[in-house]
């Protein structure tokens, strides 16, 4: 993985056609992150729409996308002494 | 009491009521910037809010505070992060194979079922544990959805080395998943 793969942010040759299966792995999270250029983006999707191997390979990294997203979100529970330190310090600075 | 105070009182309770109410997402981010770090991330909080504070007049009532305060948090972590990496990178040079392969967590359950099975405390650990130079990246993009041009500007690495710690950064969170998955029995 480094700018020289081919389709990648690195470089700019324009897509072809058809794309092998390593090709279209090569850019899986590049396609899944939505950083790919319209015509590699469009010849990756043509690619793992009519593959057997890569449709389930791609499906999966979404899955695991979407799940390290909202996980990742989840709400943390900041310590209320936290709050009552910070509301000090802005009555502080407030002069007050 | 006189115009001014008044004035500032009431310039501090609109600040409260607008900001306070995100110290958990703020803490929250920071947690996982910091790779779990409580003490760190109480600071980080503390130290953003404050920022904020000082900034207060140069915010634009209506727009979005938390994104706001989420940025003030991000640009404070990376500041001392940047500071920090001026020491030599601990990132070990590593052959990693492309797309799914053998004992891959895809190769033992390619439907993706242990992401239903396993809960939010374990992706949570698994991107603590990352180490900083992988967990940045991918807090960076994966959570806080910036694209690798932004992430790349944010950490002032080209964005070719954003691709690659992503790729590698995931490969390490998939694989602890793997582990984790099979110790809860998920996984024969």
């Amino acid at each position: 993985m480094n700018d020289e793969t081919r389709g990648g942010s690195g470089t700019r040759e324009a897509a072809p056609e058809e794309l092998s299966c390593e090709e279209s792995l090569a850019l899986v999270y590049e396609y899944l992150d939505g950083e790919l250029p319209a015509d590699w983006n469009d010849a990756v999707r043509r690619h793992v729409e009519k593959c057997r191997l890569c449709y389930p390979y791609f499906d999966f990294e979404r899955m695991f996308l979407d799940y390290v997203h909202e996980a990742g979100e989840g709400a943390a529970r900041a310590n209320p002494e936290l709050e009552r330190r910070i509301r000090d310090l802005i009555a502080g600075e407030d002069g007050s | 009491m006189n115009e001014s105070s008044e004035n500032g009182e009431n310039r501090r309770t609109e600040f409260e009521s607008e900001a306070l109410p995100h110290l958990d997402a703020l803490f929250g981010l920071a947690l996982r910037l910091t790779g779990g770090d409580d003490a760190r991330s109480e600071d980080l909080v503390q130290d953003s809010v404050l920022k904020a504070w000082r900034s207060w007049d140069r915010f634009e009532v209506g727009t979005n505070c938390r994104a706001w305060l989420m940025t003030i948090l991000r640009n404070t972590f990376i500041n001392q992060y940047r500071r920090d990496r001026s020491r030599p990178a601990q990132v070990e040079f590593e052959e990693i194979a492309e797309g799914p392969g053998a004992g891959t967590l895809y190769d033992a359950d390619p439907e993706g079922r242990v992401f239903d099975r396993l809960v939010n405390e374990h992706v949570i650990r698994a991107i603590e544990e990352l180490p900083d130079e992988f967990r940045v990246p991918v807090v960076l993009a994966d959570i806080e959805g910036l694209g690798y041009q932004e992430v790349a500007d944010t950490l002032g690495i080209p964005v070719g080395t954003v691709k690659s710690r992503l790729f590698r950064g995931r490969r390490r969170l998939q694989e602890r998943l793997h582990m984790f998955a099979e110790e809860m029995g998920y996984l024969p």
